[in-house]
């Protein structure tokens, strides 16, 4: 399976009758393997900070994750493991896989827990797969 | 179907049916007593002659006994709001701050498992406080008998990072006090539980440091009856418990005071935050209600050190009296009526598909 395919079919995908906004899959490196027609035009820095904050937690909080220009407020994830970023009603979940990262934006209605459920069941199925 | 609204605490355990601008139904302690019968454990008054030890089911704001739990709650749930086997509807949760991710997850096994609910919910009882005085951002303080959390919160989501918790409370004053009390009574035998209500009925704050070095010498002392006829004086005593939240090294702790953690932990966030969070504080939790206490905090507040000045926030009118002490419970109420209705909790068929690492994904 194409990663396109995989961020059209299971990213895109509908859960209670709404989509993510946006959503992308990265390499650890910053480069981009697959992304949704409307992800924000992001820059390379920004996938760093994404990945130092992995490997370093609690160092964005202070001054907000940014991607694509964007400034999302620092909520609680999973060190390591999940970033969580709040915008006024929408927001951001990243996970980390073995080889990639990947991103989902949302807006409202759509709930912070449903973004999470897409992402992260995506995130941990590449896991098991070894991406 | 009403949902139900539950805040275990290391004292009281405050449930009922979400009623936001009420008072809890049902406020029973938390202390369990287990009668060694076949091993079976009952609250309350044992029977006959059989030994009784006291369990603690919830310490320092965690659970800590599973088993007493589930009887606890067996009881609220069936007995107290009436809740039939078979019929069980949602509940919500309040926890406090850093809760570890096992404990969640063995709740909502628990729950989904043992009890059958359909829906389950869990918040952060810094969130709720401040719900409950209508407010998304703000810092609570919330000083409970097993633990204190400092926690900034925006927009409904607390800042880890820049929060804090102490492993002292309630029952560290109440043991503080009990050692003065002591010290000064020397021939008067003294029960922890008697202390405890001495503590809730005597138990001031001086109005600033110089006011208690001058109680510390001289202070009018007055003579209280304890329930066993034994009569003891209180003096300074009562100064000393709520100063030990100002100077923590009266506890043991080498902490800065509760004003200073505050406005320390405020500065981990970014700065465009400081004055919603500082000018939005709320203090809850039954040791923030001492007499005194509050008005103290303000003074301290004045004299920090921060560009802005904490500030507490006023209750709205609607709210009733002691929306202190069961701030997380109210807001809690509050959430529920947003939350079930609009399908953002755990349902049963989510938890059958995901198991209960689902909480972290969908609570927070």
């Amino acid at each position: 399976m194409s990663w396109q395919a995989y961020v059209d079919d299971h990213l895109m995908c509908e859960i209670d009758g709404q989509y993510l906004t946006s959503a992308a899959i990265f390499g650890h490196d910053g480069n981009p393997w697959a992304q949704s027609p409307n992800f924000p035009q992001f820059k390379p820095e920004e996938i760093e900070a994404i990945m130092n904050e992995f490997n370093e937690p609690n160092t964005l909080a202070p001054t907000g994750l940014y991607l694509g220009g964007t400034k999302y407020m620092v909520i609680q994830g999973e060190p390591g493991a999940v970033i969580r970023g709040k915008k006024g009603p929408g927001g951001i979940t990243v996970k980390k896989t073995t080889m990639a990262i990947i991103v989902g934006i949302y807006d409202e209605p759509m709930t912070p827990g449903q973004c999470n459920m897409i992402v992260e069941r995506l995130g941990d199925y590449l896991i098991e797969q070894g991406y | 179907m009403e949902a139900v609204v539950v805040d275990y605490g290391s004292k009281l355990l405050k449930a009922g049916i979400a009623s936001p601008d009420q008072d809890p139904p049902c406020i029973i302690p938390t202390k369990m007593k287990r009668v060694l019968e076949e091993g079976e454990a009952a609250e309350g008054e044992g029977t006959g002659n059989v030994e009784e030890v006291m369990i603690d089911t919830v310490v320092r704001g965690f659970v800590s006994d599973w088993d007493a739990m589930e009887d606890l709650l067996h009881h609220v749930l069936y007995t107290n709001i009436g809740w039939e086997i078979g019929d069980e509807g949602h509940i919500l949760f309040t926890e406090p701050l850093f809760t570890p991710k096992y404990l969640r997850e063995q709740l909502v096994q628990l729950m989904f498992e043992t009890f059958n609910v359909s829906g389950f919910y869990a918040s952060e009882q810094a969130v709720l406080s401040l719900y409950a005085v209508g407010r998304i951002s703000g810092c609570t303080i919330d000083i409970g008998h097993g633990k204190i959390d400092v926690a900034p919160v925006c927009e409904g989501a607390v800042h880890h990072i820049a929060s804090k918790r102490f492993e002292v409370g309630g029952v560290d004053l109440t043991n503080l006090l009990a050692r003065e009390l002591q010290k000064s009574n020397p021939s008067v035998k003294l029960d922890i539980s008697d202390v405890e209500k001495i503590k809730e009925l005597y138990a001031k704050c001086a109005s600033d440091q110089l006011e208690f070095e001058k109680m510390k010498n001289s202070c009018p002392a007055e003579q209280h009856t304890l329930p066993d006829g034994q009569v003891i004086t209180i003096g300074k005593e009562r100064y000393i418990v709520g100063e030990a939240l100002f100077q923590p090294h009266i506890l043991g702790l080498e902490e800065y005071g509760i004003v200073d953690q505050l406005v320390a932990g405020v500065s981990n966030v970014a700065s465009e935050y400081h004055r919603q969070l500082l000018e939005n504080t709320m203090l809850c939790g039954g040791t923030a209600s001492m007499t005194g206490f509050e008005r103290r905090f303000q003074s301290e507040a004045n004299l920090s050190t921060s560009a802005i000045r904490p500030a507490l926030v006023k209750p709205p009118e609607y709210m009733p009296e002691n929306l202190a002490r069961n701030s997380a419970w109210m807001g809690g109420a509050i959430l529920a009526k947003v939350v079930f209705p609009q399908n953002q909790h755990v349902t049963k068929g989510e938890y059958d598909e995901t198991g209960p690492a689902i909480v972290h994904k969908k609570c927070f």
